[in-house]
């Protein structure tokens, strides 16, 4: 007879235990069909290589991108309707769907950061209206502009369109100054979808069956949303103008270059922001009566807590994962330090975050972070079960099934004489449940040590906690582990792990999901990785030198609408 | 509700006398004020056992619907209709239920969206929903008639992110179309117009059309170049600046007809949990007044997402959980069931506010209301099993007379269609099925 918490209607339950009973779900795209070959430039370069469809900017990239072209620095893009996310990221390029709203507000930014801009209108112009006469003045600016708005060097009828709003504007009764004009052009630029999307067709001589690479224009924009979310800086656009963005070399050594500059960070806090799921930590609430030392403030020190390890790991530490995994430091102000007690061995005074050293028997890396063990966690318990499926999701890029509609499920009710883990020992001894609840609840007790807000616990309800718990049906780190310190030094050393990471990256960067095709340069991504230590950073340069980002198919003019 | 004291007391509306309220293009027209469409959706299901009204339509006991005592004759509560639908497409319980509901059309095959249905080892991704909505139609149809300054009115409370369980309109399917979410904005964006002299506002038109006209230019050749997928991308993005375009052209006609509100706007805090109630209200307040000033025909409010987890931290609860939580609860549940209970009478509160608004401004020898057919959806019938089955359909407003309102019906598992035939049937632009033919014969009868 099934506990009382759970009802099963129809055949629920038979779905669910068959359904986690064979092969688990990879994430869509961990593992491609392996291709064989290594890659090098001898090789057939039509492998690896896809389509780059259109894909217009999000509000990250709009937002830093009119920082880079006219210093606004408001955030303007934040009014817009929210990117649609899949696949955990929400800079997909098959996903970001436009919308009359999306287009209305595009019209209504445009016009606030245009007015804004020409409030220094001396800063921004490349010329003296009043010396160089205002029709000059005007080109001057149209040319320059134009090209970093278009991210490319504009055609003479774009330059004549842009200069007839202009004359438009001065010959218009309310409107008539030099000023206005300008205004215009900017406004009608940021509504252009020349600068909302990024559209990099290719060169239109195929170097191989139908296989084309990028211009140097075209290079340097993918260089830059790729490593900074934001629109190419002066030296790439002197390298665009050169065509210097030709050779693996060239983009490797500006790759180098870009991944040094405070612009990667910001693209490194937003892949961790999405990757980790770290905007739930915006809205987590605990149980002030089981958990008396939590309270909203928290939050934001949790969060910065882990994207400053991140950054510093990344940027200034040794970079590699097996270090965001298994660090015996971290960062913290006093307020987040005194939250952490014991575990923390450095006093830390004021709210600024500097670097901590932790216990290392209690604290390893990320995953015992207070911010992740509170988000993956009940109100006024843990969760093992959240907590396994986080590692072994986002982790371990398996796919794991929701449990089906018609099941009516609970939570365990607060037992003051068991120990979570022991209640959910009962719930996963269901047959019913433990199909699924076998892969995620074992690695969730590994971590019982943290309780619901991610302190330190040595008892629960009066008995010792036992964090131990027995990893199954992974590609190599099958085995019983005793708490999350030593589970953590067994992921940083697991290949699954590894490779779910960069695939997790190829994602975000390349803004779309991997597929077969992309096998070769998975494997490429993977060996680098390797080879660097599992240096993120050589990961992400690394990410400039595969086919799947080198190279593209032809567009297609016939296709779809020909038919 | 006092006829006159439109917006309660935290708004003073300048009207010089409420027929006024009249918008005059329609005036014009049609010598009548038109007809008007609002759907509202609340999420995660209802109290489903307490949810009919008794025989006789008399609410002021009732356990969820006393605040909406004085609207029962202008309701009709509808038990027994079914998102049948939403038992043939792929999609876990809460996204057929949200992609289903105004298309009647089944989910889009697709690699976008994985989790519920997402079973392993066979991993079923779904898209977006397959037909474009009711209210989308209906928006389309009335534009062949009148430009209205929106071609329709999404507004959304804290709806957030943007996927197939938080889409209900679609223009088509694959199409969805996100709700407005934030208050102020929405402010400038629907009146601020009021506030501008004729010239000023004459001025802003002109220089809109002239960017435009500009953005438009520019674009042919680029188009040319892209493969047949970006192009219809493109496409739609043109398509949607084309109609902006024509609707600069449309003025309100303001001063006379209708104001700027006065109301109460939750600053930049709208997306807090706690700021929901405050949000909700300042939503309601100015689409009551788009309608009132006929800014649009077509217009909706949509509370949350699908699977919503909004916490209730302003009414009476037992367990300290979110909706979607509270919702899963095993029926014999007390606590939960209480939780439940309140905020389903909480969300009746809200609508019953709305229908205040909305009868209170006169129009001719109705209200707005009256000429108005306001539908209360949801996803689903009830949160724990996901049924889509039994959804609580409420209407308020009998569409200019064309609904026989002050009724409860049992229609004992009619499809969801048939509703939404009857909708476009109530706003003169019938269709004999919509979305999928076999779930929507005709109209639903004994509305009428």
């Amino acid at each position: 007879m099934p506990p009382q918490w759970i009802k099963t209607i129809g055949l629920a339950a038979a779905l669910v235990s068959s359904a986690c009973t064979g092969a688990i779900g990879r994430g869509d795209d961990a593992r491609p069909d392996g291709g064989g070959d290594t890659v090098n430039d001898t090789i057939a370069k039509g492998l690896c290589v896809v389509d780059t469809p259109i894909r217009r900017l999000t509000r990250f990239e709009y937002n830093n991108t009119v920082r880079d072209l006219l210093g606004d620095t408001t955030n303007p893009a934040d009014v817009l309707p929210p990117e649609e996310e899949v696949a955990g990221f929400n800079n997909q390029a098959a996903a970001l769907t436009s919308s009359d709203l999306l287009i209305e507000q595009y019209m209504k930014v445009a016009e606030d950061v245009s007015e804004r801009a020409v409030q220094n209108l001396t800063g921004l112009l490349p010329c003296d209206p009043a010396l160089d006469g205002e029709d000059a003045c005007a080109l001057s600016f149209i040319e320059s502009f134009g090209r970093r708005a278009y991210r490319r060097v504009l055609s003479q009828s774009e330059i004549a369109r842009f200069k007839s709003l202009f004359d438009w504007a001065l010959q218009d009764a309310d409107l008539g100054r030099f000023k206005d004009g300008i205004q215009l052009v900017i406004e009608a630029a940021l509504q252009s979808p020349k600068f909302l999307y990024r559209a990099e067709l290719g060169e239109e001589t195929p170097i191989e069956g139908d296989i084309v690479p990028f211009t140097s224009w075209e290079m340097a924009t993918k260089l830059s949303y790729m490593l900074w979310n934001s629109m190419p800086d002066d030296e790439l656009f002197a390298a665009a103008e050169a065509d210097a963005l030709r050779t693996k070399d060239q983009i490797k050594a500006q790759a180098v270059r870009m991944i040094e500059d405070d612009k990667a960070r910001d693209v490194i806090r937003n892949f961790h922001t999405q990757w980790l799921m770290l905007t739930h930590l915006d809205s987590v609430t605990k149980d002030t009566g089981v958990y008396p030392t939590f309270r909203g403030s928290l939050r934001p020190l949790w969060k910065e807590e882990i994207q400053a390890f991140i950054e510093h790991v990344i940027m200034e530490g040794d970079g590699s994962l097996q270090t965001l995994l298994t660090a015996d430091y971290s960062f913290m102000n006093e307020e987040l330090a005194a939250f952490y007690g014991d575990d923390v061995l450095d006093s830390v005074t004021g709210s600024e975050f500097r670097q901590v050293q932790l216990d290392p028997a209690r604290r390893a890396g990320l995953l015992s972070t207070a911010g992740l063990m509170a988000t993956h966690a009940n109100l006024n318990q843990s969760s093992p079960v959240f907590r396994g499926k986080f590692v072994r999701e986002q982790l371990m890029c398996d796919t794991l099934p929701l449990p089906p509609n018609d099941l009516v499920i609970e939570p365990p009710e607060l037992d003051p004489n068991k120990t979570t883990k022991e209640q959910f020992e009962e719930i996963g001894a269901n047959p019913s449940c433990s199909g699924c609840h076998a892969l995620m609840n074992p690695i969730g007790f590994i971590f019982e040590h943290y309780d619901g807000v991610g302190l330190w616990r040595d008892q629960q309800n009066g008995k010792d906690i036992d964090a131990t718990g027995e990893v199954v049906q992974t590609e190599d780190i099958d085995g019983t582990y005793d708490g999350a310190v030593e589970l953590a030094h067994a992921l940083a050393e697991s290949t699954q792990v590894r490779e779910c990471v960069s695939s997790q990256w190829f994602r975000f960067a390349y803004n779309r999901t991997v597929t077969t095709e992309d096998s070769c340069s998975l494997e490429q991504l993977n060996q680098v990785f390797a080879d660097s230590g599992f240096d993120i950073k050589t990961l992400l340069v690394e990410l400039t030198q595969t086919n799947a980002f080198l190279y593209r198919r032809a567009v297609d003019l016939d296709s779809g609408g020909a038919q | 509700m006092l006829k006159g004291t439109i917006f309660g007391g935290t708004v003073a509306i300048g009207l010089p006398m409420l027929d006024a309220m009249l918008p005059r293009r329609s005036a014009a027209q049609t010598g009548t004020a038109p007809k008007r469409i609002v759907f509202w959706f609340t999420a995660n299901g209802t109290r489903q056992d307490v949810w009919s009204p008794p025989a006789n339509m008399d609410l002021s006991g009732h356990a969820l619907h006393a605040s909406l005592a004085p609207f029962s004759q202008k309701l009709i509560f509808l038990d027994g209709v079914d998102q049948s639908i939403a038992y043939d497409s792929i999609g876990d319980g809460h996204q057929t239920g949200m992609a289903c509901l105004l298309t009647n059309a089944e989910i889009l095959p697709g690699d976008l969206f994985c989790e519920g249905s997402c079973d392993a080892g066979n991993e079923q991704y779904v898209g977006w929903g397959g037909g474009q909505s009711v209210d989308q139609y209906l928006a389309a149809e009335i534009e062949k008639d009148v430009i209205t300054k929106f071609k329709s009115l999404e507004l959304g409370v804290q709806v957030r992110s943007a996927s197939v369980w938080s889409r209900m309109s679609y223009a088509d399917a694959d199409k969805p179309v996100p709700p407005r979410e934030d208050p102020n904005q929405n402010f400038t964006d629907f009146f601020s117009d009021l506030d501008s002299d004729p010239f000023a506002l004459q001025l802003i038109q002109r220089r809109r059309k002239s960017v435009l006209d500009a953005v438009m230019e520019d674009h042919a050749a680029f188009q040319q170049g892209l493969g047949y997928e970006d192009k219809q991308k493109l496409d739609k993005h043109l398509q949607s600046i084309r109609d902006l375009e024509t609707r600069l052209a449309v003025s309100t006609n303001f001063g006379e007809a209708c104001a700027t509100p006065e109301l109460e706007l939750p600053g930049g805090g709208y997306e807090q949990n706690d700021m929901y109630p405050i949000t909700g209200k300042a939503q309601m307040d100015m689409l009551v007044m788009a309608l009132a000033c006929d800014l649009t025909r077509v217009a909706s409010l949509q509370w949350s997402r699908s699977v919503s987890n909004v916490r209730f931290n302003w009414v009476t609860q037992r367990l300290d959980e979110g909706h979607h939580g509270l919702s899963h609860y095993d029926d014999n549940n007390a606590d939960s069931q209480a939780d439940l209970l309140e905020i389903n009478k909480w969300y009746s509160e809200q609508f019953a506010y709305l229908l205040g608004l909305m009868d209170g401004i006169q129009e001719g020898e109705n209200t707005l209301l009256d000429n108005t057919v306001v539908v209360w959806v949801n996803e689903l019938g009830k949160g724990n099993t996901h049924t889509r089955r039994d959804i609580p359909f409420m209407l308020a407003g009998s569409c200019g007379g064309y609904f026989q309102t002050g009724q409860h019906l049992d229609l004992g598992g009619e499809p969801h269609g048939k509703l939404l035939v009857s909708l476009t049937h109530a706003l003169d632009k019938p269709v004999s099925t919509f979305g999928a033919p076999q779930y929507s014969q005709g109209p639903l009868s004994g509305l009428t």
